[in-house]
């Protein structure tokens, strides 16, 4: 009997706002006519609702509103300051609240992308300018001349190996060019 | 606070710690064992004026030598654990054997050894990041220049 | 011939200003009244209420009647009360006070409800009780207290579902029934 009250209490709000289906409300309507605390509760929430309406309408249901139109139209014609107009529609772009959590998860993805890039496109361009530095430890070109190149713009490093001046490579019977300008 | 306030506040803040659990999962050490080793043989000339297009990533670097020309010759990729050793041929009678080093940093350390007919031409050990590359050139090939590009990612 | 609201959308949409004044003068007292309810003071409902008729006449042309008209429009009114309502740094003795100010301003005195001291007593604890909810649980009283609004329009009003709605009034109206008991 305890749980049946508690559960038609938890309903009568909706009961007296009409708002429960029709099986429902008999449901609601019998068990008021045989129960007494669930009764009261009624009289107490018809007060309640009574109160509030008093509250919130009754009051200042009279408030003239001969210059509401003057205000609104005011607002339609006033030229508006730049910022206001910019902060405006910022705020009109976020304001649907289901949209809202879009501006942040795009930023998160965009950001999450640009961070996680390399590990799914190792061997990417954006990859490559990103992180590309290498660092040389040691270099043994066995008495051969060679060069270090590191370039800023494309993080890039480049070993040179130049041709030996001996001709050791031309036992190869390899022809070269010109070695190349950096 | 508004309706709205509250979804922004708890989307904020969700995404703040998403971009910090991100940072740290890029910073993290490299422990993996196992590293990809991929090279690229190039000839670099001033014989033409051909850009091989598979060389189109490389571009911007392979540009910095101020050849005229460039033509892949050979790609190839190999798996290998660390302080084993990935040979690959290269052409001209080359070889490059590329060793990957246990390095305790977030860095791949490669150790990488060129040879011709059994001379060697370079030793050389090389730090980068997972993913990086650097380039190796210079040999003479086929009236220009052998440049070879060498990437490492740890997997 | 009385227009519908979506035929003087249509008109405001195409530039008629004098259409969106007859709008204007369906709603405002709606308006003016659920936007008083939330912020409860005249001043500022006055102008608040003013306020979210020009957003709506500068977002019209993008209401695609997806909605009624009128459940838009308490949108964007309740969501300008509710910011309103967090810039607020009244205390809820100065709302009692307000509420007096209004209703001597407008000789409502003798037609007061609370004509009876205890009465009055309840009056004040409850405009309290009222300003203690969480502005979720505010909107959803006034708009059915003020408007009579069925629950699927408070819903579309408010972004959420009718079982939240009938979820918040209930909760809603158990916190002031606890506050209230001595005088109910």
């Amino acid at each position: 009997m305890i749980k049946r009250c508690e559960d038609i209490r938890d309903r009568i709000g909706a009961w007296m706002d009409g708002e429960l289906s029709r099986s429902g409300a008999e449901e609601v309507r019998v068990h008021l006519e045989s129960c007494q605390a669930c009764c009261e509760e009624r009289r107490q929430l018809e007060k309640l609702q009574a109160s509030l309406e008093a509250v919130l309408v009754a009051g200042p249901s009279n408030v003239s509103f001969e210059r509401f139109w003057p205000g609104v139209e005011q607002r339609i014609n006033r030229k508006r300051v730049w910022h206001e107009d910019f902060f405006g529609r910022v705020r009109d772009l976020l304001t649907p609240p289901q949209l809202a959590w879009l501006v942040p998860a795009v930023i998160i993805l965009v950001l999450t992308g640009v961070f996680s890039f390399e590990s799914f496109f190792p061997g990417s361009r954006l990859a490559v300018q990103r992180n590309n530095f290498a660092a040389v430890d040691s270099i043994d070109a066995f008495g051969r001349n060679v060069a270090v190149l590191r370039e800023n713009e494309t993080k890039t490093t480049i070993i040179w190996l130049y041709q030996n001046q001996e001709g050791e490579d031309e036992s190869t019977g390899e022809k070269t060019d010109a070695s190349p300008s950096f | 606070m508004s309706l709205l306030g509250k979804r922004l506040t708890r989307a904020l803040l969700s995404s703040s710690i998403l971009c910090f659990l991100a940072g740290f999962a890029g910073a993290a050490e490299i422990t993996s064992q196992i590293v990809q080793i991929k090279i690229g043989a190039i000839l670099a000339s001033n014989q033409g004026d051909e850009f091989d297009s598979r060389l189109a990533p490389l571009e911007k670097q392979l540009k910095l030598m101020k050849y005229r020309s460039y033509r892949l010759l050979k790609e190839e990729s190999q798996k290998v654990q660390r302080k084993g050793n990935a040979t690959f041929d290269i052409p001209g009678g080359r070889s490059l054997v590329v060793t990957p080093q246990e390095s305790g940093t977030k860095q791949l350390a490669l150790r990488v050894h060129l040879q011709q007919g059994g001379k060697p031409l370079i030793d050389t050990t090389v730090r980068l990041n997972s993913g990086g590359n650097f380039l190796l050139g210079g040999p003479p090939h086929e009236g220009g220049a052998l440049v070879i590009s060498i990437s490492a990612t740890a997997q | 011939m009385e227009f519908s609201d979506w035929d003087l959308v249509q008109k405001c949409q195409a530039g008629e200003t004098s259409a969106f004044q007859e709008l204007v003068s369906r709603y405002q007292q709606k308006i003016f009244m659920v936007v008083l309810g939330l912020l409860r003071d005249r001043e500022d409902s006055m102008d608040v209420a003013q306020e979210a008729f020009f957003r709506a006449y500068r977002k019209i042309k993008g209401f695609k009647g997806g909605s009624s008209f009128y459940t838009w429009l308490y949108r964007i009114a309740v969501n300008m009360a509710i910011d309103a309502q967090r810039r607020q740094k009244r205390n809820p003795l100065e709302f009692r006070d307000n509420m007096d100010a209004v209703l001597e301003e407008q000789n409502e005195v003798e037609k007061d409800p609370f004509s009876n001291v205890r009465d009055k007593e309840l009056r004040a604890g409850l405009i309290a009780a009222i300003n203690d909810l969480t502005a979720e649980h505010k909107a959803v009283i006034i708009l059915r207290t003020v408007e009579g609004l069925p629950y699927k329009d408070i819903g579309e009003i408010l972004g959420c579902s009718e079982g939240t709605v009938m979820s918040r009034l209930h909760y809603a109206r158990k916190k002031l029934q606890g506050k209230l008991k001595a005088f109910l």
